[in-house]
């Protein structure tokens, strides 16, 4: 039987010589097929006649169709696919333009349906298909999956991330012919050859981005071919090769002259030599990437003049760079007046110079990392926080010189929502609590990474999860006051790479675990409030601990007994409602002392015990003080205690930063930038899942 | 009195709008800045063969009620995309569907973009939420594919329906 709908899908399909291979292969009469299709096409046209005749919609020209079209989501085009052949053409272009991969029913539908042999569908849909995103289902992606996208001759946009198992010949047959390719990602896939250069040097000219990162065993002569054969090229993504070197770079220079991005992560053969002309030339660069190359020196900048030259400039990354010095940073400030991103960790030679110089950067800077900057002081962070209010994300990893003072000064941050301060052993509870209380509530933090500050205990970490309600991401590993089961219970799963030993110290708290903890240790402070309310009285602080929340673990340990004794402190404080602003006074004197001198040698002192239950007595004090009791808190403002405060401050007449400064920030509500995502110390790495900015998602 | 634009429609009715009403089409304001460097001096007549007087009409009333109105950048198509339909103009596009296709296309050919979105959006609207069989009927369209065909793409195209 001579099948109808491969008949009319001529008249629809550019590609009829599949069509009539298969008609002529059917056992049919070529007379009566003749006929059939006459008249099906003269059906149609009187229909269509009709309909052009009767319905005013289908008269608007296409170009205002399509922007009516636009503004319908899939399911909305998928009701007008079948309303009459007219809007179909025009919709079937849009649905395909990009297949929607992104969800399991909508992958194994797409799969099917090109697993069919194309002249058996209604259209031959790989000549619509314009972006393909593969990185949703990376799982269900394999060699046989890619080879059905094989002839999509209006290919645009490859996406692959992540999809790790695919091997070099399917990636280089679905290129084949692609003549119309503009970028490709390969973020995450391992098999990267020369094959899959040499094909896209051969056949797509067009090519402006192309994300590579695993380009490891690439030679370099196809690296080069591929950038002479590519002249349009904008963004370049070269990581982990040190098949790369100046001759590539060489290349770049001669042939890229369009070029936005160049990430060169870990290409430890590349130098200053050429890349100094694409920093002179290319003035238009916005992002620039590289690292552990010890042939980048302070000379990368050289040829510049001293003026705001690299206008465009937003995001350099120089980790482990290590013969860079403040020199580098210095000049990078004078020519790059609008970075918005800086990465400098690992440059060991960076100090608090680098830092001054960054904060001429003012309110442009939002996102800084200077983990490992072992020279950096809280002097260096506190001038940098004093002029760059805009910040993001800071990262201070391993800067081991810093204390309480940087976590004070980092506090005034209005739009700080990560923060990573893991091994700055120096930081104490006093800190977290300084944090907390200049912060205020519904704080925007988002990502506190805090692992190997030995000195936190529980306390300050309870009132930071309940000031942030926006808290995603809390890591604590390697705290000794976070090691027991109650806590960790909510802590995710450490990475399967790690050892026991590592596993034993991990614990960090991720999305609802979050909220799990900070519930946890909410309930146990209602319980002890609820006690003392009870009628319990002044509480002694040489009572046992009670067993009930502890008796899951059965710690008696001292722990346990600290973490009671906190609850005694606040049990104490809204006990006693007759405490004299004389008393405030002098837990303000003895907390800002602690402050104010906050170096190493006065935070060895503390020790567990009955100082360290008073210390965090008064921790709690200050908190409900300013934040928690209202009743408490109205009454200390009546005795002017906020101006005792102050007047406490200038009493000491320390040389360290004051603490106390107001924190002014013009230009409120501007538009924030989106923030990216970061992981645990992890470097800078944008999201890759589409290379280039303004694609909307919704395949219209 | 400063000197107008006078719009002349397919039905040649005359329309004097004053220069800043005109300039809401950019089609009319190239046109005036071309034809008129040195500013208008003189009443200055445009034919719109395509535009019928109760359409031009119509269309010169939105450009009066959004002389003063300062619109979004053209270049930020999500901006324009996501925004809501303007309460007035959905009150002014409220006409029989002859009309507002009328009305778009006069927007499109004089090049007014916030009345042509407006109008595509309320279009949209119309199309939200509805079955193949609803949108026929909306829009006066005869069916003309087969049964077969029409299952054959639903079949090989339902992935579009999938969240």
């Amino acid at each position: 039987m001579f099948n109808n709908s491969n008949m009319l899908s001529n008249n629809h399909s550019t590609n009829n010589t599949f069509e009539m291979t298969d008609i002529d292969d059917a056992d049919t009469n070529f007379q009566e097929l003749k006929e059939s299709l006459v008249n099906i096409r003269s059906r149609r046209s009187e229909i269509q006649t009709l309909n052009y005749r009767n319905s005013p919609l289908l008269n608007l020209p296409t170009e205002v169709l399509l922007q009516i079209f636009h503004h319908l989501d899939r399911r909305d085009l998928f009701s007008l696919l079948t309303v009459c052949r007219e809007f179909s053409e025009l919709i079937i272009e849009i649905l395909w333009f990009r297949p929607n991969m992104q969800s399991d029913m909508s992958f194994k539908h797409i799969r099917q349906i090109m697993s069919l042999p194309p002249h058996t569908t209604h259209w031959n849909y790989r000549l619509y298909i314009k972006r393909l995103n593969l990185s949703f289902m990376t799982k269900l992606v394999n060699d046989d999956l890619l080879s059905l996208f094989i002839g999509c001759p209006k290919l645009e946009r490859l996406t692959l991330v992540n999809c790790n198992k695919l091997s070099r010949t399917p990636i280089s047959n679905v290129l084949d012919r692609c003549e119309r390719l503009q970028s490709i990602d390969l973020t995450g896939v391992t098999d990267i050859q020369d094959d899959i250069f040499l094909t896209l040097a051969r056949n797509c000219p067009r090519l402006q981005g192309l994300y590579a990162p695993g380009c490891g065993n690439v030679s370099e002569d196809a690296v080069i071919t591929l950038l002479r054969a590519c002249p349009m090229l904008k963004r370049i993504k070269f990581n982990n090769s040190e098949n790369i070197t100046d001759h590539s770079i060489l290349a770049m220079y001669e042939n890229c002259k369009s070029l936005v991005e160049v990430d060169l992560h870990n290409c430890p053969e590349v130098t200053d030599l050429y890349l100094r002309k694409i920093f002179l030339e290319l003035s238009q660069l916005r992002e620039f990437r590289i690292s552990n190359a010890p042939g980048i020196t302070d000379n990368l900048l050289g040829l510049l003049p001293n003026s705001f030259y690299l206008e465009k400039l937003r995001i350099i990354d120089m980790t482990g760079c290590n013969a860079i010095t403040d020199k580098f940073v210095e000049k990078l400030v004078i020519c790059a007046q609008r970075l918005r991103n800086v990465v400098l960790s690992k440059c060991l030679q960076i100090t608090d110079a680098s830092l001054r110089a960054l904060s001429k950067l003012g309110r442009s800077l939002h996102y800084l990392h200077l983990g490992h900057c072992l020279l950096i002081t809280d002097f260096g962070v506190t001038s940098l926080v004093r002029y760059c209010h805009r910040i993001q994300y800071i990262d201070l990893a391993c800067c081991s010189q810093l204390t309480d003072w940087s976590l004070a000064e980092l506090a005034t941050l209005p739009k700080l929502r990560r923060i990573g301060l893991v091994k700055c052993h120096l930081i104490t509870d006093n800190g977290i609590v300084e944090l907390v209380r200049r912060r205020g509530e519904q704080d925007c933090l988002e990502r506190v990474h805090l692992s190997y500050c030995t000195r936190l205990s529980i306390g300050p970490i309870y009132l930071l999860l309940k000031t942030c309600p926006r808290l995603t991401h809390l890591s604590l590993t390697g705290i000794q006051a976070f090691l027991r089961r109650e806590i960790t219970q909510y802590c995710r799963e450490p990475p399967p790479d790690f050892n026991e030993y590592q596993k034993s110290l991990f614990c960090v708290f991720s999305g609802d675990g979050v909220n799990q903890l900070r519930n946890h240790l909410q309930q146990i402070m209602e319980d002890r409030a609820y006690a003392l309310d009870q009628g319990e009285g002044q509480p002694q602080l040489d009572n046992p601990p009670p067993m009930g929340n502890f008796g899951a673990t059965g710690t008696n340990d001292e722990e346990g007994i600290s973490l009671w004794a906190r609850q005694r402190g606040l049990g104490i404080l809204r006990d006693n409602n007759e405490m004299t602003p004389n008393e405030i006074q002098d837990i303000n004197r003895e907390i800002f002392t602690e402050l104010t001198q906050g170096d190493g040698a006065n935070n060895q002192q503390m020790t567990p015990g009955e100082r360290a239950h008073q210390q965090l007595r008064e921790n709690f004090t200050r908190f409900i003080r300013s934040q928690e009791h209202q009743r408490f808190s109205q009454r200390a403002m009546a005795y002017g205690q906020r101006r005792g405060g102050v007047q406490i401050m200038n009493g000491i007449g320390s040389n360290a930063p004051q603490i106390s400064q107001p924190a002014v920030f013009p230009n409120e509500g501007q538009p924030d930038i989106p923030i990216m995502n970061d992981d645990e110390d992890g470097d800078v790495e944008m999201s890759a899942t589409d290379l280039f900015g303004g694609t909307n998602n919704n395949g219209a | 009195m400063s000197a107008k634009v006078v719009l002349i429609s397919s039905d040649d009715e005359k329309f004097p709008v004053e220069l800043k009403v005109a300039e809401k089409s950019i089609l009319i304001k190239n046109m005036v800045l071309d034809l008129n460097p040195d500013g208008l001096e003189e009443d200055f007549e445009i034919p719109t063969p395509n535009v019928r007087a109760t359409v031009l009409e119509k269309v010169i009333e939105w450009c009066e009620h959004h002389k003063n109105t300062v619109f979004p950048d053209e270049d930020d198509e999500d901006a324009k995309k996501s925004a809501p339909i303007d309460e007035w103009d959905k009150n002014f596009l409220k006409v029989d569907q002859e009309m507002l296709y009328e009305i778009i296309s006069a927007a499109n050919y004089l090049n007014i973009r916030p009345l042509l979105d407006a109008g595509c959006k309320t279009v949209a609207e119309m199309i939200r939420n509805k079955s193949p069989e609803e949108l026929r009927k909306i829009f006066n369209i005869v069916n003309d594919f087969t049964p077969e065909e029409e299952a054959a793409i639903r079949r090989e195209n339902e992935w579009a329906e999938d969240r």
